[in-house]
């Protein structure tokens, strides 16, 4: 995949950190934190732990660097986005949602909307995924986690029968690593990379940059 | 005189399901790549479905 920086506009050709089975949580993370987002990541932390996700977020990691460098390495990273969007939030905080969701969406991530009370989703996010919390929202979370593991399955499915184009097969291998930290996907990645013929090429190939994972 | 049969290579077509939309996706194996989306429910008639090699494991 090509990744083009976000201040800048021109193709971003160093390594990416990635973090396997890591969830982006999208909602207010400055002071003061509403109730019912606390109430939301206290119930879903233990559900992700048994999933072996890890939940991060805008915070949880400092750099030096502009702000939206840092979330859009953070997106880059990760394989799961959950946003928290509730009744109240303020327009801009619910426009860097949005726009953060839509990141992901391009981006080929698993992205799920959680609403709380009386709060509408745009019309561009009307078949985005989206879970109500109420009385059944455990439930609906838990529907979300397994079908990871299916989506996973199903990437590796098309990694093999898209071999013949490499570059998307490495992706999909790549995407299905992410959402189960599978080692063996990695080395799969590597051997169709090594099976090409791609002698020769910069250290920070697009293809070189691919298998880096 | 018999007339010249032309063989045209039979095309390596599968499809899979994708399970976020639940339709079904034809692959041109040759090709690498996707070439089409079911609208409607069921697989494509004719067209074998593709499944996860055994041997892949969960980590």
């Amino acid at each position: 995949m090509i990744y083009y920086h976000p201040s800048d506009g021109d193709v971003y050709s160093t390594s990416i950190k990635y973090r396997p089975q890591t969830c982006f949580l999208m909602t207010k993370i400055g002071q003061p934190i509403p109730l019912v987002v606390q109430e939301i990541r206290s119930v879903i932390m233990p559900i992700l732990t048994e999933y072996s996700m890890r939940l991060i977020d805008a915070d949880s990691i400092t750099s030096g660097k502009d702000f939206l460098f840092k979330i859009w390495q953070l997106i880059i990273s990760v394989p799961v986005g959950i946003a928290i969007i509730y009744e109240g939030i303020s327009q801009q905080t619910i426009a860097n949602i949005f726009y953060e969701l839509g990141f992901m969406q391009a981006y080929g991530k698993e992205i799920i909307v959680i609403k709380a009370g009386d709060i509408a989703i745009p019309s561009d996010f009307i078949r985005t995924e989206y879970i109500t919390y109420d009385d059944a929202f455990i439930r609906h979370f838990r529907d979300f986690m397994n079908s990871l593991d299916e989506q996973a399955d199903h990437y590796v499915l098309l990694a093999d029968e898209l071999e013949n184009n490499p570059l998307i097969s490495i992706d999909y291998l790549k995407r299905a690593y992410l959402l189960t930290g599978n080692k063996e996907y990695q080395d799969r990645a590597r051997l169709i990379h090594k099976s090409c013929d791609f002698k020769g090429r910069a250290k920070n190939s697009v293809e070189s940059l691919m298998i880096r994972f | 005189m018999r007339g010249r049969v032309i063989m045209s290579k039979k095309k390596d077509i599968v499809q899979v399901k994708n399970p976020k939309s639940g339709h079904y996706v034809k692959i041109d194996r040759d090709e690498g790549k996707i070439i089409g989306h079911k609208k409607s429910e069921g697989p494509y008639k004719g067209v074998p479905i593709a499944r996860k090699k055994s041997g892949d494991k969960k980590k």
